[in-house]
């Protein structure tokens, strides 16, 4: 395309139904060009769902999608050959190479001149080039399916959970892959539970929960918009800390270290706090105070953890 | 069709299939092993030599040269029992299902009987056997046909009755020779039918059938890539079983063009069935167990191993809607009998089936999971 749209992707109104259960309920959402688009949902809101209908896998029960200007229903054939898809839990020919598998997807898409050494080296795998795909490990297998989104040097990628089941340090591998991406300025479309994925590398996050998009924005704006308060964690003690915040008329909550987490208008609110405990004779350990993050924004829109999944959510992704 | 997406697959299949080493031996060292068990077992039967113990309790020139007129028969190998061995005691320690034992006087009778002296001299050869034995029948009625010709020899007049033998093959053919086009239609439908359960449903499984749904690859070009790829193994299979029927048991069987022309209609066949079966069946293991349970009754009953006449009437009847059975029979009616329009016939049923499974096959195929 000599000129490119400002949208990529265009969702109107998208619905879809598996049975009885209402998988994507009515959202609609625009994804511009070269941006790097994070749709951040617990399991079971309906991100696979979204963007396996956006990428062609799957059709919609309602609504409209375009992908580059054309109906994601009816022209999978011209659309599929411009975009670039690592599906949720990838996998590729168990006794087949690094190398050999990226030549082959090159070959499906007819691509002659695809730089697979190039590829190979933008997701670092340049020691593993001649190793079978069963031999690599799970965050080397999503690097390898991330350079395979890539053989046909697409005009937007979808990355359907690229870090989900990897271990930390496989997750922050895969990140700089994926920054590398956002830095050549390639339109990527990822979905993703994990709210530091999508704070790192996301130029809009659009949160969905029960397959509604319930926020949508830069990570900062979500932020600056949704909550306007500070974060003071204090560490698991016997209780009295606890008693004394929630007698001052705060609303602590326990989180999921057991520590003690209270949310404070004012800097002034963590001095006040402080000093009771303090004058209550207990000391503490240690202790925190932060802007929130897209967690804090999640919970507070869901009453729900991101982690957890929202309550009596749940259903086909 | 795309045939630079069509080659790409059966690189990527092939090589899978070369690294596989489990793979490889059950579709190419399986067959080949079964032959030359089968072929071994029954090349004994073959050239037989039935096993004959023979006590010989007269010890003259004429019970010598009775034991020779047994063994130019070519059909016994003999083996002398001391004459002092309780012949029954013997048969059961060292498991004979037969002792024959030329009694003592032998030579004194046919004396008598030759020189005139005594017309009505006889001996009695007694068969110590084990009734529960399946091939003692055989070895009697062969001594009992020997002895009778001795007698009737001995009556000095020529014999009435005498019998002409005329096949209605233009040859003869051995065991191992209706055996091997069995074997082949049997591995080629083995390979064919598992290579494309297993295929289908380990990617489906996998989610790879996903991944390649987000490429330009159309379910046409997969389907002719797994056929092709089928083919080519059978091709190979095909070659290395009848390399090794030839080399180690110097088979007889006319190669023509029929033999390519059932092996793409057995491939057809069995990728066709194991296309509808992955549609039906989507987990791997239960698929591959559904595909069990099409094959063993198919092996055993259309007659891969051994002649369907064999089996009672209802399975003759059974074994005639089994396609393996028209495959097994076509192949030998080219190989074997080179009987032209019974190849015919067979291909014209089995190029049916063939094209109807495999049409059906193509519409159970599908890409997207319909969820």
């Amino acid at each position: 395309m000599t000129t490119r749209a400002e949208h990529v992707i265009e969702v109107e109104k998208l619905t879809k139904r598996y049975g009885v259960l209402l998988a994507v309920n009515d959202i609609s959402f625009t994804v511009r060009t070269g941006e790097v688009f994070a749709l951040l949902g617990p399991n079971g809101a309906g991100k696979t769902t979204t963007v396996e209908i956006i990428d062609t896998i799957r059709t919609p029960t309602s609504g409209k999608v375009s992908l580059l200007g054309m109906d994601v229903t009816k022209r999978k054939h011209d659309i599929v050959p411009r975009i670039g898809v690592l599906p949720q839990g990838f996998s590729s020919f168990d006794r087949i190479t690094v190398r050999e598998t990226l030549q082959y997807y090159a070959r499906l898409f007819c691509r002659r001149n695809t730089d697979v050494d190039g590829l190979i080296e933008l997701v670092n795998l340049k020691d593993k080039t001649n190793e079978h795909y069963k031999n690599l490990s799970g965050g080397l297998q999503q690097r390898l399916g991330i350079a395979i989104a890539l053989v046909n040097e697409p005009e937007v990628v979808f990355l359907d959970e690229p870090t989900t089941g990897l271990d930390p340090r496989a997750r922050r591998e895969v990140w700089d892959v994926l920054l590398g991406l956002k830095k050549k300025g390639t339109t990527v479309f990822l979905t993703t539970h994990y709210m530091e994925e999508a704070e790192l590398l996301a130029d809009t996050v659009a949160i969905i929960s029960k397959g509604k998009i319930i926020a949508m924005g830069s990570p900062g704006e979500l932020i600056e918009t949704n909550v306007d308060y500070l974060v003071l964690t204090l560490p698991f003690d016997d209780g009295k800390a606890f008693e004394i915040v929630r007698k001052m008329g705060f609303e602590p909550v326990h989180d999921n270290h057991e520590n003690i987490k209270v949310r404070v208008e004012r800097t002034d609110d963590v001095q006040k706090i402080l000093n009771a405990i303090k004058d209550a004779g207990t000391s503490l350990r240690s202790l925190d105070v932060r802007k929130p993050n897209l967690e804090e924004v999640f919970l507070k829109l869901t009453g729900a953890s991101l982690r957890e999944g929202p309550a009596g959510g749940g259903g086909a992704e | 069709m795309n045939p630079r997406v069509v080659g790409a697959n059966l690189v990527v299949s092939i090589k899978s299939f070369y690294r596989e080493k489990t793979a490889m031996f059950f579709t190419m060292a399986f067959p080949i092993i079964l032959i030359l068990v089968f072929g071994t077992i029954f090349m004994d039967k073959e050239n037989v030599s039935l096993r004959l113990p023979v006590q010989d309790l007269d010890r003259t020139d004429s019970s010598a040269q009775l034991v020779e007129a047994l063994e130019l028969n070519g059909k016994f190998q003999i083996t002398g029992v001391e004459p002092g061995i309780d012949a029954t005691q013997y048969a059961k320690k060292y498991k004979r299902n037969l002792v024959l034992i030329i009694p003592k006087g032998y030579e004194r009778y046919l004396m008598q009987r030759m020189r005139g002296n005594d017309l009505d001299a006889s001996v009695t050869i007694t068969y110590i056997y084990d009734p529960s034995s399946t091939s003692v029948a055989t070895k009697m009625e062969i001594l009992n046909s020997v002895f009778a010709g001795i007698n009737q020899k001995m009556s000095g007049k020529p014999p009435f009755i005498r019998s002409a033998e005329k096949s209605i093959l233009t040859k003869k053919y051995r065991f191992i020779e209706f055996f091997i086009p069995g074997i082949i239609a049997m591995a080629v439908m083995t390979a064919s039918l598992f290579g494309t359960v297993n295929l289908n449903t380990e990617l489906r499984q996998k989610g790879v059938i996903r991944k390649l749904s987000t490429t330009p690859i159309t379910r046409t070009d997969w389907i002719l890539a797994n056929i092709l790829y089928q083919f080519i193994l059978a091709v190979i299979s095909t070659a290395a079983m009848l390399l090794v029927s030839y080399a180690v048991f110097h088979v007889s069987l006319q190669i023509n063009a029929w033999l390519p022309v059932f092996i793409v209609l057995d491939v057809f066949a069995f990728v066709g069935i194991g296309m509808i079966l992955t549609r039906f069946v989507r987990e791997a293991q239960s698929a591959a167990a559904a595909a069990n349970a099409i094959m063993f009754p198919m092996m055993f009953l259309s007659g891969s191993f051994f002649p369907i006449e064999m089996m009672p009437g209802f399975l003759q009847t059974l074994a005639r809607i089994l396609p393996l059975y028209y495959v097994n029979e076509g192949l030998r009616a080219s190989m074997v009998f080179v009987d032209n329009m019974a190849a015919l016939r067979n291909s014209a049923i089995i190029g049916v089936f063939a094209a109807v499974v495999f049409i059906l096959g193509i519409f159970a195929t599908k890409w997207e999971e319909a969820k």
